[in-house]
Order: structure tokens, then C-alpha cells, then sequence
């Protein structure tokens, strides 16, 4: 009996721990991410600061994928060669051997990624916009100018490298599809004409800074780039008279200083980014060799060859591949990469004009990009198209080389042919596979 | 007053209280027959009825007879049973000695009990002290593992110092989420995580588990270890909850024994080699120019004159380093304390010169007897370890990792330092590897505590009654700190960041506490011994990790301030579960032992952090040999068993969240979407399983234990690829089942047992066969498991084995090749040779099993290849670069241990002194040799650690090692 009470006050202490144990493990909180904001937070009711950040996101990621994706067309479009640890750059891009462009292999996936990535931020910001009460019309017209021409800016990207672009991805869920070249070019100069709608609306400044647009960053400004982006557009669609309309309201000045316009900035703060075409002179291992046609084929005296380029002091090869340039485009990690200059505008203007029948204005375009690279002036047949076309293309290949344009032109002129094959068995190609995980099948 | 204290010295004396009845009661001392201890707590019996006693602390027993003669049976849990006849009331001592019988030994049937063997129902692998470290040192507890649990697949991620292993125990249980077992020590849930230090911010590499870091399991001392038990399926580990789906190794640490007390003293020396050069290849002037043009034969010819061509495999991995490991303890007790005490020190250093692993540890365990009633144990382990690892491993351009240096660098330029300490700049590749070697680190340092307490209450105690309830808590605190350091004059640096310093500073804090009742209750007059048990059991882990880089350094510093760009990051993790369990065993006369239990669980890793989920057991064991039917002599032990469960796997931490980064601009601060989308409403995986198996003993000296499993993974988390025009890369969700079947064999033999030579042999023999037998998505390439299609990655698709390699071949996705092994064998053998001379080996052997060698890519780029001279290697470089070219056959025979020790008699050391009880010396290898087929350094490699689908994709590993010992040990 004894034993039994002295038993039972144990079992009293064990209910009674038992208890303590229980209560202290009952329910767990909602788990929140204690490193980073949600994406639900900022979509609805969203302050000024949080859609500047979604800016700030939007402006960052236009950076993404930039290195491999002009690497990448460059070495396609035989102006340059990348050496480095990955030998897909000097092989697979190359065709080497009979092979196929891989769509699973990072320079298929990676230029894909980060403008998709881009565009998500912006219709990120889009979305926020439309669910919060802390701005004004006139500010939200500002973000959804900027979002919109931003959108516009990364498919144009999209459909240079891959011929074709998916266009409504909104909703991550919901998927639309992937439209070819023309369809999607329509839609992209659709998105910017509204955006310039919105620019118009959006006052005088707008609600947030940008970083590398310099000049370019009030809504009439911005409008300027908007503007560049659809003679761009046009041109890519021939439709010359539309472009030299929508050059008018650009940032063209054929007098003016070739090198203005937005830039992708870099710098080395925290979470910011470096210029990845910044090669270090002479280095070996990680090298951005220039295409020995480039420099075989330049007019004698051509300062861009003097001024993007410069001769290796040791000789490299890869792979059966030499060169003796290497690049000089950029001074350090740091230098800025331009959007679009109004070189690059200029350019477009000869280009515009010709499919115009303006061949005269041609001319006097390609002359200033000639004297600008020490050149003298066009020495062909003012009056034949065919002979200007091809000067317009030369001026393109030297004043935009390792700037993702070449291999573009080749392809949208029936060109890429033409390029040379360096070694036996190697092949050309013109367009990249769309990436594996868009699930085309 | 007088009756309570009455009672209570009944109750301060033994559970079970001798009868004094002069002239009937038969009374003696039990003794263990290899120690002459006393053992406390045998049976004793009188045979063929329910009488029975017990004796006490000092094994002392007196039992009243009733009728003579009358047989008494002595049986102990671990010992043989002994009978003896009696005749007359007389004293009767009894010496026990430990069985030899498998079956009957004890292993774990619930949080809270155990069993003997042959009553357990599931196939637990039982790795004693003596295997675990007996025959040579083993640097890590998990490389100590390898050929000894069938069913376990264990592969070096790296041959670095420090280890880093993944094991998989009967296949892949996860794709995304743990693959390791669950790992308790004393009680304490360990971490086992594989830190990354941030060297991929230097070097490229393009994840955190391609650093090749080291396993926080590198801290435990295996030395310490009495056993490992391994649970190797949801068959038996459901008990454990939803982290126990990959399995569980329940490891106990060495107690104090009542007694005098003991003092171990031992010293092992050795040193590591690397297993296996690759060599050079045979230059000569004219493939000189084939591979490299014109202009390079000048400058092998120049080489050759001055000198001859550099080895740079053997500059790098060709050191021979120096191990030493010293390790005493002391151990003893009385009645009521019981207490081990040790201290050891490892320093090893690498085949790479600065590379090296160190650990010192110390470790108390006390065992208190209370009172009749409390009883309490306490295990506490300070360590303190440090590692240098150097750099190798996956990189992009960072120059850093030496295999991929070596891969491009070439013989006849000559990278070593100038008289004024200069290296100078390699041409044909972005790093000097000496300067690497000499200049930059990669160093941790560990803190790490580990504490146990448990606290045992006897309850209750009747005849037919015991309920003890064991209130018990574990903490694993580690401080981690992680140093990478890149000097400002690397070629790949200047101009770039211009140096790099990366230091770490992780924190972990995982904590335990539970609650468990046990009732023992015997119907049926003891025919029918039922053992049910219940608790609750809390877990929570913090982890802090903060990681500070700096770059552009002022040149020769090394802290970050002297960095003008840096950079912080901060991650924190907390994950909290909660899960109650009941099982109940009932045992007939040990002829038929059925379990039933189950577990429920919730965590806030799951979706819904309040929903429990629940996880069933059910098994059954038939002792055959102990049923009336049964009068086989060669066959003594015959069991029959069944067994399934459930256990689950939850999602990683993060899964549920869809998050934004943080990204800067132009000076500014924003967000951007992260890659993640997360899946709210995730589940945890669910693992079932059905084991099946025969234990059985013939012959007095054979055992033999076969084992059928089936264990099908539902709801397998997956991380897919999401269209990238969504904007987002990953999505982690519910997508798929998987299935992995298999058969254990293990036999072994008491071969030879004479008074001059003793010899035991055992073969373990197992295989597994996976399938992914659902999947909701199209097939896909699994993210972090391989380079992409275009070189061959680890594929998931519905119908193939989860471990298959697949390339593209003409653009369509083919299999080119199965990481898992057609099965593999160990084979251990030990011999004592006129009772002083020990030897014993392990050899295993890894059939089949594919590697993609992605090592022999770069060599061919990079023209280095040994093999680019012979027909094979020349057709092979001609390919292009297509998977097939790097699949290769990873099958191997490798002598994992060997070792030979002597005892000294006792002439040779009584000088020494009286205190001394026994000297032994001994030489012991590790990795002696290895027999294979593999191209590359050893066919066991991971360049994605030890997590997750990782092993058998080789990108430059750090080459392993084989080490040579000679061992001291003095017992006083």
C-alpha cells in the first residue's frame, strides 16, 4: 500500500512534466522568410520605396546574362573568340566537328534567363503599380513607362538572339506563346507606343532615380530612349519611314557626340555587379580574342581597330584557333556598357534611310561615322542602295563590334554564309535554340 | 514512522528482494567470466517455473527451492544462458561469458528500449567498436563506416583532409531533400551539414556544394564510439519521425564499467600518399607541335636543356604527409557512479603541401545510480577541429583549383618561384598552381559542443509490472569559421578583384528534448511479455550563417577591412518539430515478437507548420528454432521476419518562401525576384517501406542473415526547371515517386576457433535498383546535378533508375549510363594467431557503376591527357564533345584496411612497470590498393558533395590518399 502512494506521487510529478512538455510545443507560428522580403509584400500596397526598389531590380537585371550573351553572338558571328575553362565556347559555337548548338548548355540558357528575368521585375513592378494607393496618376504613368519600354528593350534582345520570343509572361501559371519574329515584333512596338503614352502623361520627373541613365532620366528624356528602341524596331521590321519618324523624337544628333545615350553601370559595391566583357590585357585563361578577319578586312587607318583592340604581346591559341588582338572595349571591371549610343542611332538613321529610298541622307550618315573613325568618306555609288547597304554594314561591323549586333545583321540580311570557316568541320550558325525548360514539346 | 522507514530500506535495496528461507534457498555470485566482474540484474531461474530472482549490484543472488533437484537458469542479455543442476541447498557461482550468438546480441526496437536480436524484427547493422576502428585509424566516423553495413553505399566526395562522404543507405531516398541518414549521439540529433566557405566567389565555381567542403561529421572522434547501430529504412526507423526516411545510425559512446579504474594510453604515426598517379604524357618534339603548333617546340626544347619537363602531379599531390593520433582515457566506477573520460588528438596532414586536418577532443560520460529509482547519464564532447583544404573542385577562369590548373598547364614551362619569391604568370591558363599551393587558404576552424543528459525514472516495479519514464535532452552547438584567402598578385585577380578574402562566421544551435514512458507488462504467467512505450519528442536548429567578402586588397593584407569593395550576406535558418509517438511489442515466449507503433509528426518546413502527420510501423519476427516443433541441431537459430513502415522527409528550409534578392545599382539598393517560386502548400515526402529477411545460425558457427526490401519514395520533393520566360528558375514542389529495391546478404563464419588460431570471416553482399515510378512534369535535367545535356548530367524521367546519367545523342536525351553499382561485396576477415597476433583486412568490391569523368575533358583540351598518344585516346579526343566520351566504368576492388597487431606477452613489458596491464604494437594500412578500370584518380567522387544526387560526376577532386600506420597501445 505504502509502495503504491509512494509511486503514485511519482506518477503525479511525471503527468505534471508531461504537461510542462506539451504546452511549451504546441503550435508553430506562420513561417515567414527571415533573410529576404516576400513577393507577396510588395505586390499589394506597395510604398514608393518598395516599387523603387522593384526599379532598382528592373535596372540591375537588364545586366543579366550580358557577357555570354554578346560572347556568345560574337563568336557565332566570327568577330571574336572566347578563351576560356569552358570549351563549349570554342567548340559548340563553332558547329566544331559537325556538332549541334545545344539547348540546354549555358550560352543557349544563360542570355534567355536574364532577360526574362528582367521582364519579370518589370511586370513585377507593373502589377504593384496597379495595387497601391501611395502614388499618384501621374507617377504611376512614370513606372509604367519605364516598365514597359524596359520590356520592349529586353525582347528586342530576345528575338536578336533566338529569333523568336515568348511575349505574355505576366503570369508565371498562364504562359503564352511563343510568337516568331514578326508577330513578336509587332507586339514589342505595340508595348512601346504605350509606353510613350504613359511617358507623356507622367509629369515632369519621375517618382524614382535611375542609375545609368544619366540625361535620361526625366519622362520627356526617357521618351527620347523609348523612341530609339522603336526606330530600332522598325528598322528590324523595314519599315524605314516609321523609323526616321520615330528617330526624329529620338536622341540622334548627326552633329553631335557619338557616345551619348543610356549605359548599364557598373561598380564593385555590395550587391551590385562588374562588367564581365572587361578582359584583363594580356591575361591568359580568360580572354576576349578578336576574329583575325576583323582586322584583316578593316580599312587602312581605321582608328576603331586602334581604339577597341590591341595587339597580344604573347601569342594564345585554343582549339586549333588563333588570334593576334585581344580586346580593349572597356578599361576595367567597372566601365560602363551602352544601350544604345547615338552612334548606334546614327547608323539606324542610314540604314532607315535607305529602306526610304533617302540615299543621299545614307550617305551623309555613313560619312560621319566614317570621319569619326578616321575614314574617308564613301567612296562607292551614292546612287546604289546595294553598295550603300553594304557600307552601312561594314560601318555596323567595326563601330558595334562585340556589342551583340553582327551576328543579327548577318542573319535579317541572308549574309551569315558568308562568314568564314576557321577550321575544317566547323559550321555556321546564325540563331540560338530556344532553351530546353521553355518545354517547347 | 518505523514502517516508513521499513519500507523505505526495502525500497533503498534491490528491486527484487532475496527470501530468506534457512535451508531451501540456493545462494552464489554471478561473475563475468572475461573480467570477473559481478553482473547485476541476471536471471536466475529455476527451470520450469516462475520462480525467479535477480541479483543484485554485487551479483549476489539467494533463490528458495522448493524441490530438488532442480535446475537453475542463468541468462543476462548479451551473455550465453547457463544451467545448473543443484541438488542441495549450497552456494552456486556462476560465470557468464558474452555471447558469441548474433541473435543474441541487443539492438534498438524504440526510442526508448531494446532487444535482443533475435526478437527484433528488422535488419539493423551492428557496427561494434573493434570493427569500427579496430584494425586501422580511421580519420572520420563516416569513412570508418565503409564495407561494413550492407546496403550502404558510401562515397568520398573528395579525398581532402577532413573527409566529406555521402551515404546513402539502400539507395536514394530524396532527390532534393536529405539523402544522409539521421545521426544521434547519446541522444543528440548531430549536424552533418557540409558548410561552403564562399570559394566560389573567387574561383567561378557555380554553387556552394561544388567547393568541396568538408562533413561536420569530420568532428567526431570515432574512437569514442562502443557502436553504431544503423537503422537502414522506414522499416525501422519510423519511430524517428519525418527525418528518418533515409535512415537513422544511432551511435553510443563508450561508459564506464564498475571497477577499478583503467587508463588507455595509445599513439598511432603514420603518413598519406596519394593512391594512384595519373603520369605524364610522353612528350616528345613532335606531338609537342602536333598539339601545340611550332612556336611551343622552342620552349620544350629549352625545358629539356635546362633541366627536363617539370612532374607538376607530383609538385602538387606528390607530398607524403605526416599523421599523428594520440588518444588516452581513463575510465571506472563504483556502485553508484560510473565515469569515462578521454581525451585525443589527430594531425594529419595532405598529399597537397599546406593542407591538413587537425581535431582535438575531449569527452566525459558520467552514469549516476541515484537511488533505486532516478538514475542519470551525462555525455559531454568538446572538439575543436581545423581543416585546410586548399582548392579543388569545379571552377570557372578563377585559376584556383588544381586540377583544373594541371589540366592546361604544361611541363616545359616552369611556374615555380624565383630566388626573390616571385611566381611567375602561367601562359595557358588564368593560375600559377604553386603560387595557389604556397600563397592562398582555405582554412575552417570548429568549436563544436556536444551535450547530453538523461534522466531515468523506475517508476513503478511489480512482479508483473516496470514503468520507467526517461526525461532526456541533447545540444549540438558549432561555431564554424571559414577563412578563404586569394592573394591580389594571382593572374586571374589583378585587374579583377584584385584579391580576395572570404571569412565566415556560422553559428549552429540544435537542440532536443524528449519524453518517453516504457511499460513492460508480462501476461499470460510470463509467456506473453509486452513492451509498449509513448513520448513526446521536440527538436529545434538554428542556424546563422554570415558570410563577409572583401576584394580590391591592399596588397599583402589579409582582413577585411583592408579590402576597399566588400560585401556582407546573412542567412538564418530555424526549423522546430514536434512529434508524439506510441509502439507496442508484445513477445510469446520469444517464439512469436509482433510490434505496432506510430509516429505523428509536424514541422515548420512543411507547408502547413500545425498538420501532423502520420507515420505507421507494423512488424513481425517467428524465432523458429524456439518453437516446440523445432529439434534441428545444425541449424540453431532460425528466424523469420516482416517488417514495414513509414517515414517521411521534409521539403529544405526555403521551400515554402518566394522570396526577393537584394541587388544594387548605379548606388542604389533594390530587389529582384530570387530564382525560387515557392510552394506554400508542400508535404513532406513520404518514404514506405517492406523488409523482409531470415536470420538464421547454422552449425554452431555460420550466420547468415538475408533481407528483401522495397521501399517506395511518394511525393518526392523536386526541384524542376520552370520555363525561364517565367521569370523564375526553380520550383520546389511535389512531383514525383520513386521506388529502390534491393537484397542484403551477410554471412559469417567462425571458421577456425582453436586455443593457436582463431579465424573469422564474413562476406557482406548487397545491391539496390531504383525507379522513378511517377513524375508530373516532362522529364528533366536535375538542377545542381551535373553541366547540362550537352555533357551529361543526372536526368530524372519517369520509368528510368533515379542514378541514370543521360547526354544528348543527336538532340534526344539518352541514357549513356547508371551511377549505381550492379551490386557490391565486402569481404572481412580477422585471424589471432597463437593468441597474441592479431591480423585482419577488409577488402570490398564495387561492381558496375558508371562515373562521368569530366576531369578527362579538361586534360584534352588542355592537351595534357596522358593518354592522347595511343589509338583509344586519340579516336576519344576526336569526338567532340558529346556525354558518351566521358562516361566511364567505375567498378573497383579496393583493400580498405588492413592491419596486423601483436600483444606483447607480459615479460616483454613488466619493466614498464606493475602498473601496467597490457602493451600491444601493431602496422595498419588504409586504401592499399585499389584495382580499377577509371581513368581518373578513384572512381569514388562527387563534385557536388555529399548531398542530394551528387556522386559520380568527377570535375578535378583533391585525389585520395592511402595511409600507412603504426600503432602503440598501453592499457594500465
Amino acid at each position: 500500500m505504502k509502495t503504491d502512494i509512494y509511486n503514485r506521487t511519482y506518477l503525479r510529478l511525471l503527468v505534471a512534466i508531461t504537461l510542462v512538455f506539451s504546452v511549451s510545443s504546441c503550435s508553430f507560428d506562420e513561417q515567414v522568410d527571415p533573410n529576404r522580403a516576400s513577393l507577396e509584400g510588395v505586390l499589394t500596397n506597395a510604398s514608393v520605396n518598395q516599387l523603387n526598389n522593384l526599379v532598382v531590380g528592373v535596372e540591375a537585371t537588364m545586366r543579366n546574362g550580358l557577357g555570354i550573351q554578346t560572347t556568345g553572338s560574337g563568336t557565332m558571328a566570327r568577330e571574336l573568340y572566347l578563351f576560356d575553362a569552358d570549351p563549349r565556347n570554342t567548340a559548340d559555337l563553332l558547329g566544331a566537328n559537325g556538332g549541334n548548338l545545344d539547348n540546354n548548355s549555358f550560352y543557349s540558357t544563360a542570355p534567355w534567363a536574364g532577360r526574362y528575368r528582367a521582364i519579370k521585375n518589370a511586370n513585377t513592378l507593373l502589377e504593384a503599380i496597379a495595387n497601391t494607393t501611395s502614388i499618384t496618376d501621374a507617377q504611376r504613368a512614370g513606372y509604367s513607362g519605364f516598365a514597359k519600354t524596359v520590356i520592349a528593350h529586353e525582347l528586342i534582345d530576345v528575338l536578336k538572339s533566338y529569333g523568336r520570343a515568348r511575349v505574355d509572361v505576366a503570369d508565371p501559371a498562364n504562359l503564352g506563346p511563343i510568337l516568331e519574329f514578326d508577330a513578336a515584333l509587332d507586339a514589342v512596338l505595340t508595348m512601346l507606343n504605350d509606353g510613350l503614352a504613359d511617358l507623356n502623361g507622367a509629369g515632369s520627373e519621375f517618382a524614382f532615380n535611375l542609375g545609368g541613365f544619366a540625361g535620361f532620366d526625366t519622362p520627356s528624356t526617357f521618351a527620347q530612349f523609348n523612341r530609339a528602341l522603336a526606330a530600332t524596331a522598325y528598322v528590324y521590321d523595314g519599315n524605314g519611314s516609321a523609323a526616321l519618324t520615330a528617330l526624329t523624337n529620338s536622341f540622334l544628333d548627326l552633329s553631335g557626340d557619338i557616345t551619348t545615350g543610356p549605359k548599364h553601370v557598373f561598380s564593385l559595391g555590395a550587391g551590385d555587379g562588374t562588367n564581365d566583357l572587361f578582359k584583363i590585357t594580356d591575361n591568359n585563361g580568360d580572354q576576349i580574342i578578336v576574329h583575325d578577319s576583323w582586322i584583316a578586312d578593316a580599312e587602312a587607318g581605321d582608328t576603331r581597330v586602334t581604339s577597341k583592340t590591341s595587339v597580344r604581346s604573347n601569342p594564345t591559341s585554343q582549339d586549333g584557333l588563333n588570334g593576334t588582338n585581344q580586346t580593349e572595349l572597356y578599361a576595367s571591371n567597372v566601365s560602363s556598357i551602352d544601350i544604345i549610343r547615338n552612334e548606334e542611332l546614327i547608323l539606324l538613321y542610314a540604314e532607315a534611310s535607305i529602306l526610304a529610298s533617302n540615299l543621299d541622307d545614307a550617305e551623309d550618315a555613313l560619312n560621319v561615322i566614317r570621319a569619326s573613325a578616321s575614314l574617308s568618306d564613301f567612296a562607292g555609288d551614292p546612287t546604289s542602295a546595294s553598295e550603300l547597304t553594304a557600307d552601312m554594314l561594314e560601318q555596323r561591323r567595326y563601330s558595334l563590334w562585340c556589342e551583340n549586333h553582327r551576328m543579327f545583321d548577318l542573319r535579317r540580311y541572308n549574309l551569315s554564309s558568308s562568314l568564314p570557316i576557321d577550321r575544317a568541320g566547323d559550321q555556321i550558325f546564325n540563331v540560338l535554340p530556344v532553351p530546353l525548360t521553355e518545354n517547347e514539346n | 514512522m518505523s514502517k516508513k522507514l521499513f519500507f523505505n530500506w526495502l525500497l533503498f535495496s534491490f528491486v527484487f528482494l532475496p527470501v530468506f528461507l534457512f535451508g531451501q534457498a540456493v545462494k552464489g555470485t554471478v561473475t563475468d567470466e572475461a573480467t570477473g566482474l559481478p553482473v547485476s540484474g541476471t536471471t536466475v531461474l529455476v527451470k520450469g517455473t516462475t520462480n525467479g530472482q535477480s541479483t543484485d549490484f554485487d551479483g549476489k543472488y539467494s533463490i528458495n527451492i522448493s524441490e530438488y533437484p532442480a535446475v537453475l537458469v542463468f541468462s543476462y542479455l548479451g551473455y550465453e544462458t547457463k544451467e545448473v543442476t543443484v541438488n542441495s541447498s549450497s552456494t552456486v557461482n556462476v560465470q557468464l561469458k558474452e555471447s558469441q550468438e548474433a541473435l543474441d546480441e541487443i539492438v534498438i526496437s524504440g526510442l526508448g528500449t531494446s532487444v535482443k536480436r533475435a526478437n527484433s524484427a528488422n535488419a539493423i547493422a551492428v557496427v561494434k567498436a573493434e570493427e569500427l576502428v579496430g584494425k586501422t585509424a580511421q580519420p572520420t566516423l563516416d569513412g570508418a563506416l565503409y564495407g561494413k553495413i550492407p546496403g550502404a553505399n558510401l562515397t568520398a566526395s573528395s579525398g581532402a583532409p577532413g573527409g566529406g562522404f555521402a551515404l546513402r543507405l539502400r539507395g536514394i531516398t530524396s532527390i532534393n531533400g536529405n539523402n544522409q541518414p539521421l545521426f544521434i549521439i547519446d541522444g543528440v540529433y548531430v549536424n552533418n551539414a557540409e558548410i561552403p566557405s564562399g570559394l566560389r566567389f573567387a574561383s567561378g565555381a557555380n554553387r556552394g556544394n561544388e567547393e568541396n567542403s568538408g562533413n561536420r561529421l569530420a568532428d567526431l572522434d570515432p574512437n569514442d564510439i562502443e557502436r553504431v547501430e544503423v537503422l537502414k529504412g522506414a522499416a525501422a526507423s519510423v519511430i524517428y519521425g519525418q527525418r528518418a526516411s533515409a535512415g537513422v545510425v544511432v551511435i553510443t559512446t563508450k561508459r564506464g564499467k564498475q571497477g577499478k579504474a583503467k587508463v588507455s594510453f595509445s599513439q598511432d604515426v603514420g603518413f598519406n600518399t596519394i593512391i594512384n598517379k595519373l603520369g605524364m604524357r610522353p612528350w616528345n618534339a613532335q606531338n609537342v607541335e602536333a598539339q601545340f603548333g611550332a612556336s611551343e617546340v622552342a620552349l620544350f626544347n629549352d625545358a629539356i636543356l635546362n633541366g627536363g619537363l617539370i612532374d607538376y602531379e607530383d609538385e602538387i599531390y606528390g607530398e607524403e604527409g605526416f599523421i599523428t593520433e594520440t588518444k588516452i582515457n581513463v575510465s571506472g566506477g563504483n556502485e553508484g557512479t560510473k565515469y569515462y573520460v578521454g581525451a585525443s588528438y589527430r594531425d594529419e596532414e595532405g598529399i597537397i603541401k599546406n593542407t591538413g586536418f587537425d581535431r582535438f577532443s575531449l569527452r566525459a560520460n558520467v552514469d549516476f545510480k541515484i537511488s533505486d529509482v532516478f538514475s542519470a547519464s551525462v555525455s559531454s564532447n568538446y572538439v575543436r577541429s581545423n581543416s585546410s583544404r586548399s582548392f579543388t573542385g569545379n571552377e570557372n577562369e578563377g585559376g584556383l583549383s588544381y586540377g583544373y590548373t594541371l589540366a592546361f598547364t604544361r611541363p616545359w614551362i616552369d611556374l615555380r618561384p624565383d630566388a626573390n619569391g616571385n611566381y611567375p604568370d602561367n601562359p595557358n591558363y588564368s593560375g600559377n598552381p604553386i603560387l595557389v599551393r604556397d600563397l592562398a587558404q582555405n582554412t575552417d576552424r570548429n568549436n563544436r559542443f556536444i551535450q547530453s543528459v538523461k534522466l531515468t525514472a523506475n517508476i513503478l516495479e511489480t512482479e508483473k509490472d516496470r514503468v520507467k519514464v526517461t526525461f532526456s535532452g541533447g545540444l549540438d552547438y558549432l561555431g564554424n569559421e571559414t577563412f578563404v584567402y586569394v592573394p591580389e598578385i594571382h593572374q586571374a585577380q589583378r585587374g579583377n578583384q584584385n584579391g580576395f578574402i572570404g571569412v565566415g562566421k556560422n553559428n549552429f544551435t540544435f537542440f532536443n528534448h524528449q519524453i518517453v514512458a516504457v511499460w513492460n507488462h508480462d501476461a499470460m504467467n510470463g509467456d506473453l511479455a509486452f513492451t509498449t512505450q509513448g513520448g513526446l519528442i521536440y527538436i529545434e536548429n538554428q542556424s546563422d550563417f554570415v558570410l563577409t567578402q572583401a576584394t580590391q586588397l591592399i596588397p599583402g593584407q589579409t582582413t577585411l577591412g583592408q579590402g576597399a569593395a566588400q560585401q556582407i550576406g546573412q542567412t538564418k535558418q530555424v526549423v522546430k518539430d514536434f512529434g508524439y509517438f506510441a509502439q507496442t511489442e508484445a513477445n510469446y515466449k520469444d517464439m512469436l515478437i509482433g510490434t505496432l507503433g506510430i509516429r505523428f509528426d509536424k514541422s515548420t518546413l512543411n507547408g502547413d507548420p500545425n498538420k501532423f502527420y502520420a507515420f505507421p510501423r507494423a512488424a513481425v519476427a517467428a524465432n523458429l528454432h524456439n518453437m516446440d516443433f523445432w529439434n534441428s541441431d545444425a541449424i540453431s537459430q532460425f528466424k523469420l521476419r516482416a517488417a514495414y513502415g513509414e517515414s517521411g522527409n521534409s521539403a529544405n528550409f526555403g521551400a515554402t518562401f518566394t522570396s526577393l534578392n537584394q541587388v544594387s545599382i548605379g548606388g542604389n539598393g533594390g530587389s529582384t525576384i530570387g530564382g525560387l517560386q515557392g510552394d506554400p502548400n508542400i508535404d513532406p515526402e513520404t518514404s514506405a517501406e517492406l523488409e523482409v529477411g531470415i536470420d538464421a545460425r547454422l552449425f554452431d558457427k555460420v550466420n547468415v542473415e538475408l533481407t528483401y526490401y522495397n521501399r517506395t519514395v511518394d511525393d518526392l520533393i523536386l526541384s524542376r526547371v520552370l520555363p525561364t520566360s517565367s521569370g523564375f528558375g526553380t520550383e520546389t514542389t511535389n512531383l514525383a515517386d520513386l521506388k529502390n529495391n534491393g537484397i542484403e546478404l551477410g554471412i559469417n563464419i567462425n571458421a577456425i576457433e582453436n586455443d593457436n588460431f582463431i579465424w573469422n570471416t564474413g562476406v557482406n553482399f548487397w545491391l539496390n535498383r531504383s525507379e522513378v515510378t511517377r513524375l508530373d512534369v516532362p522529364a528533366f535535367p536535375q538542377p545542381g546535378a551535373g553541366f547540362g545535356l550537352g555533357l551529361g548530367t543526372f536526368f530524372i524521367e519517369e520509368g528510368s533508375p533515379v542514378t541514370q546519367l543521360v547526354g544528348n545523342i543527336n538532340n534526344v536525351p539518352t541514357q549513356v549510363g547508371d551511377v549505381e553499382p550492379d551490386f557490391q561485396i565486402a569481404f572481412n576477415n580477422s585471424f589471432t594467431i597463437f593468441k597474441n597476433w592479431d591480423i585482419s583486412f577488409l577488402l570490398h568490391w564495387k561492381e558496375g557503376g558508371d562515373n562521368l569523368n569530366l576531369s578527362r575533358l579538361l586534360t584534352d583540351l588542355g592537351g595534357t591527357s596522358p593518354d592522347l598518344d595511343t589509338p583509344a585516346g586519340q579516336d576519344r579526343a576526336g569526338q567532340g564533345f558529346v556525354a558518351t566520351r566521358f562516361v566511364e566504368p567505375a567498378g573497383y576492388l579496393r583493400l580498405r584496411e588492413i592491419g596486423t597487431y601483436y600483444r606483447l606477452p607480459e615479460t616483454a613489458y613488466r619493466w614498464l612497470g606493475k602498473d601496467v596491464s597490457g602493451v600491444k604494437i601493431g602496422l595498419s594500412a588504409r586504401n592499399l590498393f585499389t584495382i580499377t578500370d577509371y581513368s581518373s584518380y578513384d572512381p569514388e567522387v562527387s563534385v557536388n558533395g555529399g548531398a542530394g544526387l551528387s556522386s559520380g560526376i568527377e570535375v578535378t577532386p583533391f585525389p585520395s590518399a592511402k595511409q600507412f600506420y603504426f600503432h602503440l597501445k598501453v592499457d594500465f
